[in-house]
């Protein structure tokens, strides 16, 4: 019988959310389809490195296993990107694991996401349907610009485009493409546009989308192929309207 | 509520072509007379100086001086808020985007050591700006390599603020306005580049 043929994976750990990084590697069975999560998984039955000293099983996040819920966004040879969805034969070997480092890392590829939920509070990301008013059926979604808030509506707040963007991270107080273009999608939902103001004033502030610097890396890595660019470019429009207004209107 | 990020980021935009841009449009045309010889540029430095000296010094401090400052000093703390990631993400974008930052910390630099030395030292001491003094001061090529890498810088500097100027005011939005706008500023640049290199190389020519 030949040789079992085997994947090669480097990957950078750490054991706690202050501890220091260090890599491992480790040698996966190779099958036909193999998907990054699929060897983790291998790797978490059986903790063995590449040189056959038991280790601890790798930590990671995972849900959906089918590119929707956004939970394995890691680092993939240098690229973010959803770890279910990267199939072993797509990419070269050895394959570079690392944690997606503009997050907080709580242990080896798991990281916090939280600040992404935190940014969507901030960006007032809901529509508001209780008030003191009537509330009758639901007004329908514009067909023209349907399209468009279906396709924003399918971020999943993976963290790909944060990942990638060099102005997201310590250094700097940016929230980010994803929930900067959320605000986007619940401006044009028909209820939501009632907030409109208010969102567009919350993207004015520090930290906002003015610390966005059109490197566009976002819309490259996007694994939902959200035209982040472009509606950056159109709430850029809406809130130099917005500051008009604020000016002007008073 | 008072957005100060949001305006102050929007002015250091707009100083970036008024009047930023306009005199490095102005450095490139009156710089490029040196390539018809010691008498032309000489020419027009002097259409230059029949601007009124008390005017000059009012545009000089309040038209230029100030906005310079302001865009200089708040751009290095735009560009310090980037972790510049090029070699990760090999885009052409994003290596405009970090070469944007790093062209802003060399003209940071480059434009106090030229303001201080041909504007400040030079001019306000007393010796007027001529073909002769330049050609003297491009004798030394230290001098010769430092100018022509820092106009090289700024016209990068400028033509690509110019296409994120597009974005950031939500001028081009589609990726076709966008990538349209970003090929014709890199053309623009390209041109400057080469009237620039000409008019360089013509001092060390003759």
């Amino acid at each position: 019988m030949s040789e079992q043929k085997t994947v090669h994976f480097i990957i950078e750990r750490q054991d706690g959310p202050d501890s220091k990084p260090y890599t491992e590697e480790f040698l996966v069975p190779y099958r036909p389809a193999l998907n990054v999560v699929a060897a983790l998984m291998e790797i978490q039955k059986k903790p063995v490195t590449k040189d056959g000293k038991k280790t601890t099983p790798v930590v990671w996040e995972c849900n959906c296993l089918e590119k929707v819920c956004g939970a394995c966004m890691m680092v993939i040879n240098g690229k973010a990107r959803q770890a279910c969805a990267t199939l072993v034969d797509q990419i070269p070997q050895p394959i570079r694991l690392a944690p997606a480092r503009t997050f907080p890392v709580i242990r080896d590829l798991q990281i916090d996401r939280s600040v992404m939920f935190e940014s969507l509070k901030r960006i007032r990301g809901w529509i508001d349907v209780d008030g003191s008013w009537e509330v009758n059926t639901a007004p329908i979604q514009n067909p023209y610009t349907a399209a468009t808030a279906y396709e924003i509506a399918h971020c999943m707040t993976c963290g790909c485009c944060l990942e990638a963007c060099p102005n997201v991270g310590p250094q700097s107080d940016f929230i980010g493409p994803a929930p900067t273009v959320q605000a986007y999608l619940f401006n044009l939902n028909p209820l939501g546009s009632f907030n409109k103001d208010k969102r567009l004033n919350a993207l004015m502030e520090k930290g906002g989308i003015t610390s966005c610097g059109n490197s566009q890396n976002c819309v490259q890595v996007c694994p939902k192929n959200i035209k982040l660019t472009t509606y950056l470019a159109q709430l850029n429009r809406d809130v130099n309207k917005q500051a008009l207004k604020n000016i002007f209107n008073k | 509520m008072f957005h100060v990020t949001f305006y102050i980021r929007r002015l250091h935009s707009i100083c970036g072509i008024v009047p930023m841009g306009l005199f490095l449009l102005e450095h490139v045309l009156t710089n490029a007379e040196a390539m018809g010889g010691p008498a032309a540029f000489n020419e027009a430095i002097a259409r230059i100086a029949l601007i009124p000296h008390n005017i000059m010094l009012v545009i000089e401090i309040f038209g230029l001086a100030i906005p310079f400052l302001f865009h200089m000093i708040y751009g290095l703390y735009i560009a310090l808020q980037a972790n510049n990631n090029p070699a990760q993400y090999g885009y052409t974008r994003n290596w405009q985007f970090a070469l944007q930052r790093w062209t802003a910390i060399f003209l940071f630099v480059f434009l106090i050591i030229h303001v201080v030395d041909l504007r400040i030292f030079t001019k306000g001491g007393g010796t007027p700006i001529s073909y002769a003094l330049l050609d003297e001061m491009f004798n030394n090529m230290g001098w010769f390599v430092l100018y022509l890498l820092g106009m090289l810088a700024a016209i990068f500097h400028f033509c690509n603020g110019m296409t994120t100027l597009c974005m950031t005011w939500g001028i081009a939005k589609g990726p076709r306005a966008q990538s349209v706008v970003g090929k014709l500023m890199m053309l623009v640049c390209a041109v400057l580049c080469i009237v620039t290199i000409a008019f360089m190389a013509s001092y060390k020519m003759h």
